[in-house]
Parts: structure tokens; sequence; C-alpha cells
């Protein structure tokens, strides 16, 4: 019980990040970042490969690069290092020129072709079979299969997730983050009144790609485990089915959308009883996946949590008011 | 080719200034070009400091082209843009912007889901909160400057009577109160060239008489503006001078009172 409650709980955690994320990116500020789980596979391996000893080690049954052995936390900071990284070269090549919608298709490209390099190169980090046995942080000091390792790991896990939706939170109230909702209102607007658009656009990309990586890490540290497998582009859409649903632009959204759809909605569909041909329950999860995308587009545009409506204080003393000129 | 008029010398009109003032913005032999098609071909002009300029011309004359290369909305495909006695061609929107050269748009381009006050906000300069660190850093480093903004764009809004919208959503606002909205967020810039393209469009007549109103005073108070619109009674009401536009080249220039003599102009455009 305590290892299917943890898990579900650093899923949520995990989850909730990658969500924060994507809100930052696509609810305030229009970038439909559709090669997100890049950016979470990226720490996670970096994770994975900085935490392993050599591929030698484990009667060489996996190849990969580096194997350094580096005790927590410093593979957690370079993942979340090399997922920030990770976003300038890709933000130069798609977020300078390409107009939003070709920014997506782009992406999703760009996705589909990440997994297809690393599947098809074993010798950079195990191919199609994934890297395995990662080691878990600190479990050289802790039992990492005791039940006070897994509920410290899930707190930890939930403590970073508070950590950055208050970052997130910090931004998206600040006055930069009322010029990214504008810049998402109307790009060509906001360049014409002055905002840098492009600059803009990749901090928030460097910011989300920092916060993918880390989430990455998260995840491998706790099911030690990484694969092509578990970072198909199709996991981009599930996290912008969840933001949707949430709320786009609201952190309590977004963390909402995390907890019904990646985490509730998933879980849910597990304890349906089987039937018809094999495949048939997971094919129908994506066909509610796409459908929850369809019906909130549709009917709930901004989601179960709206973006809230800033009201400022009212003024404390009356400023005299400037007549127009009559002219 | 240009006809050059001097009408401007002979009819003056109210704000006109002594001649020989150094124009703020000057387009010299802007051309705009998109694959083949000339929008904009060889037009040089003169925008004068505190003054309203108007830019008028048949649909597809190539003036809001053109107003979108003046602001670098769009690069010009050859030409010089120097404005006050800088080159700026090469600079982009956001930068010719930052300078004082700021543009409104043709259709309405509100920032929809954000209020009115958010919208004047989000032009403002100089906020410490207006950038990642800033944000970061949290409300106590960037609380200074955005209750100042805050003040500064509570005056606009008084200014021109939309104060009671100021907690409303922009995409609630009528066409008349987008547009505005628009000329008072380019105004939280404190431009020194404004360039209005038809910002009398698909407005009720109360509310055109209204934005004539603010555009003189805004030239009263140092302004410079440039204008595109198609209400020819207002042109000829504010702008000295006026420039003529047709199939992507400046076909005149002078007041409205001489043009409307001018045969060239009156078959291109001014019939009717």
């Amino acid at each position: 019980m305590t290892y299917y409650l943890t898990t579900l709980l650093v899923y949520a955690a995990v989850d909730i990040l990658a969500c924060l994320a994507i809100s930052l990116q696509f609810g305030v500020s229009g970038i439909v970042n559709f090669s997100f789980i890049i950016f979470q596979a990226a720490g996670a391996y970096t994770a994975a490969v900085l935490s392993l000893p050599r591929d030698t080690a484990n009667g060489g049954f996996q190849t990969y690069i580096l194997g350094l052995n580096l005790s927590f936390p410093l593979p957690w900071i370079a993942a979340t290092l090399v997922g920030a990284l990770l976003a300038p070269p890709i933000g130069l090549v798609v977020l300078r020129r390409l107009r939003s919608d070709y920014q997506a298709i782009a992406m999703l490209v760009l996705s589909v072709i990440a997994s297809l390099v690393v599947t098809n190169t074993p010798a950079f980090l195990d191919g199609a079979a994934g890297l395995s046995l990662v080691p878990q942080p600190l479990s050289d000091k802790f039992n990492p299969y005791s039940d006070a390792y897994l509920w410290a790991y899930t707190a930890g896990a939930l403590v970073l997730a508070v950590i950055v939706f208050l970052i997130v939170q910090r931004i998206i109230n600040s006055p930069y983050g009322r010029s990214l909702r504008a810049m998402r209102e109307n790009e060509v607007a906001a360049k014409a009144l002055g905002k840098n658009a492009v600059a803009m656009k990749m901090s928030v990309f460097v910011v989300g790609g920092a916060i993918a990586g880390l989430s990455g890490a998260i995840l491998v540290g706790f099911i030690t485990t990484w694969a092509p497998s578990t970072w198909l582009y199709p996991e981009t859409l599930i996290l912008f089915a969840a933001v949707i649903v949430g709320g786009r632009g609201n952190n309590y959204g977004a963390v909402l959308g995390a907890l019904l759809v990646p985490v509730g909605f998933e879980e849910a569909t597990r304890y349906l009883p089987t039937f018809g041909p094999p495949g048939l329950i997971p094919a129908l999860e994506w066909v509610c996946i796409g459908g929850l995308i369809l019906g909130f587009l549709w009917f709930r545009p901004r989601g179960v949590l709206p973006e809230r409506r800033r009201v400022f204080a009212a003024r404390t003393k009356r400023v005299e008011a400037t007549e127009p000129h009559a002219g | 080719m240009p006809v050059e008029t001097e009408a401007m010398a002979a009819t003056p009109a109210a704000g006109s200034q002594p001649a020989g003032e150094r124009p703020l913005l000057v387009a010299s032999h802007v051309s705009r070009h998109f694959e083949g098609v000339r929008a904009v071909e060889d037009v040089s002009i003169d925008v004068l400091p505190r003054r309203i300029t108007g830019l008028i011309g048949p649909n597809g004359a190539g003036k809001s082209t053109f107003l979108a290369v003046l602001a670098g909305t769009l690069p010009a495909s050859s030409g010089t843009i120097i404005f006050d006695g800088d080159d700026v061609t090469a600079l982009p929107a956001f930068r010719r912007a930052r300078r004082g050269l700021v543009r409104t748009f043709q259709l309405p381009s509100e920032f929809a889901q954000l209020t009115v006050l958010e919208n004047l906000l989000a032009a403002a300069p100089a906020n410490r909160g207006d950038s990642l660190r800033g944000a970061l850093l949290g409300k106590r480093y960037w609380r200074a400057d955005e209750n100042r903004l805050v003040e500064q764009a509570r005056v606009l809004l008084d200014r021109f009577r939309m104060s009671a919208k100021e907690s409303d959503y922009a995409s609630s606002l009528s066409g008349g109160q987008k547009r505005l909205v628009e000329i008072m967020r380019a105004l939280m810039l404190q431009p020194r060239v404004l360039l209005l393209d038809e910002p009398m469009s698909g407005v009720h007549p109360s509310i055109v008489g209204e934005i004539a109103d603010y555009c003189e005073s805004l030239r009263d108070g140092g302004l410079t503006i440039l204008m595109v619109e198609h209400e020819l009674h207002m042109i000829e009401r504010m702008c000295n001078p006026v420039i003529v536009m047709a199939q992507g080249s400046v076909i005149g220039q002078g007041t409205m009172t001489a043009l409307r003599q001018q045969r060239e102009i009156v078959d291109a455009y001014l019939v009717g």
C-alpha cells in the first residue's frame, strides 16, 4: 500500500511540475511546445547517466555514455541545467522565425526525431531497451526499499513541486507575466509596444526546460528505469490535456489538471473490467484524452479554474483628471 | 513620382510650424515587395514634429504596409528610415518602439484577455518587474514602479474617460473603446512619433469626433502623429500636410484644400 501511495504521489509531483512548466509556456506565453517531453527525457537521461556507474559495471548488459556515479544531488542539479540548456538551441531554431502554429508542428517533429535518434543509437543511451538499475538518490546511505525512504522521497518530490509552484507563481503575477500574457494575446502588437518577443519566449522556454529536466530526474530516481517508450510524443499531449482541463495560465488549474488527467484519469481507467481485444482499453484511453481536449476547448476553453482577472486596488488619492483638448 | 505642391506654405492650418523645421521621421525611397507584388514603391516622405500628418489613398494603396515598414513590423525591401537623425531601417519593431516610434493597428489589436488597465500597463516601459530577473526577485523589487505606472495609466484613463472600464476585459469593449485603449496603450510608451492606422475605422460617429479631439490635444501637447485615415473631413480638420498614396506610391502632398484641386489626385481617390 505504501508503495502504491508513494508511487501515486511521486507521479503527481512529477506531473504537477510538468503541467506548471506547460502552463507557463503554453497557458501564459502562448508557446505550443509539443516537444516538451524531450526536456523531461533529457533530465531523466542526464540524472541516470550521472548516477549510474560505468556501463561495464552490472555485467555490461547496457551501454551508455558517461556513467559518472555521482552522488545526489548533483545528478538532479545537472538534469535541471541540461533541461534549461537544451532550450536555447531548440528555441533558436523554432521560436525565432516561425509562426506559432508552425512552431507547434516543428516541435512535434523534433520530439519524434529525438525519440528515433535515441532508439537507433544504442551506444548513446542504450537504445530502445533504455537504462535500468539507475541508483536511487542516497541509496548508498539508506535502504531505498524501506517505507521511510519511500515517504521521504515522496515528501522531497512534493516539496520541490511546491517550490516550483511558488517560482512560477512569482513569474506570472509579475509585470513580466503580464507582458508574457500580452505576447500570447497579440504578439505583433506586443512587439510594436517594445516587447522583445523572441527573448521573452526564450526565457520561458529555458525556465520550462529546467522544470521539465528536474521532473525527469525525480521520476527516473524513483522508477530507476528510463527508455524511449516512456517519453513518446503522445505523453506531451496528455500534459497539454491536463493544462487545458485544469485551466490555462492558472497555476492552480495546472495542479488540478495534473491531478485529474495524468494521475486521476489514468488511475481510474486502470480499474475498468477487461473487455474487447488486447489493446482496446489503452486505445480508448487515448480516445478519451482527445475527447477531453476537444470537449473543453469547445465548451469550457478556459478550463475548470480559468486564469483570474487582475483587478488593481482602488487609488488611494484622487488623481486630477485632464480634460481632453477641445480642438 | 510624387507630385509636390506648394499648398503647405500657401494654406496654413491649425498647428502648422515654421518652414524649414527638421523632420522627426524621414523615409527615403522606401519599397516593400511581397514576392513580386510592389505594395510600396519608392516612397519618400518627411514627418514634421508637432503636426498631424495625414496619409490617405484608396484601399490597396499601400498605406498600412508603409506604416508597418516605418514601425518595423515589416522590414523594408529597400530604402532608409531615419528617426530623429538615426537610421532605424535595420532595427526590429520593438527597438523602434523603445526609441519612441510607436504604431497602432488597422484591425483592433487589444490584448483581449487582459483588463483595460493591464493593456496600458503591459505597454509601460521602465518597470523593474518586467524582466525574468525582476519577476524572480519578487514584488518588493518592483512594487514602487508598478504603483507609479498604475497611477500614470489611471491618469490616461481619466483623460480618455475610460476609468469606469478599468477592470473590464479589453475583449468586452466596443470598437471605439478598443481604439481608445490602443491609443492610450501607445501613449504609455511616451512616444515621440505616433503612427495611427485608421483610428476611426469601424468606430461609432460619436467617438470619431472624440478621437479627433484627443489627437489634436496630443499634437498640441507636442506629439508628432502620422495618421492613415479614410474619414476625409477629419483629415481635413486635423492634418497638415496630407500625403496621398495610390498603387504603392506617393502621388501628392499638401493641404486637403490644395489636394482637392489636383486632377490626378481627385481621379485617383477623391472622386465622390
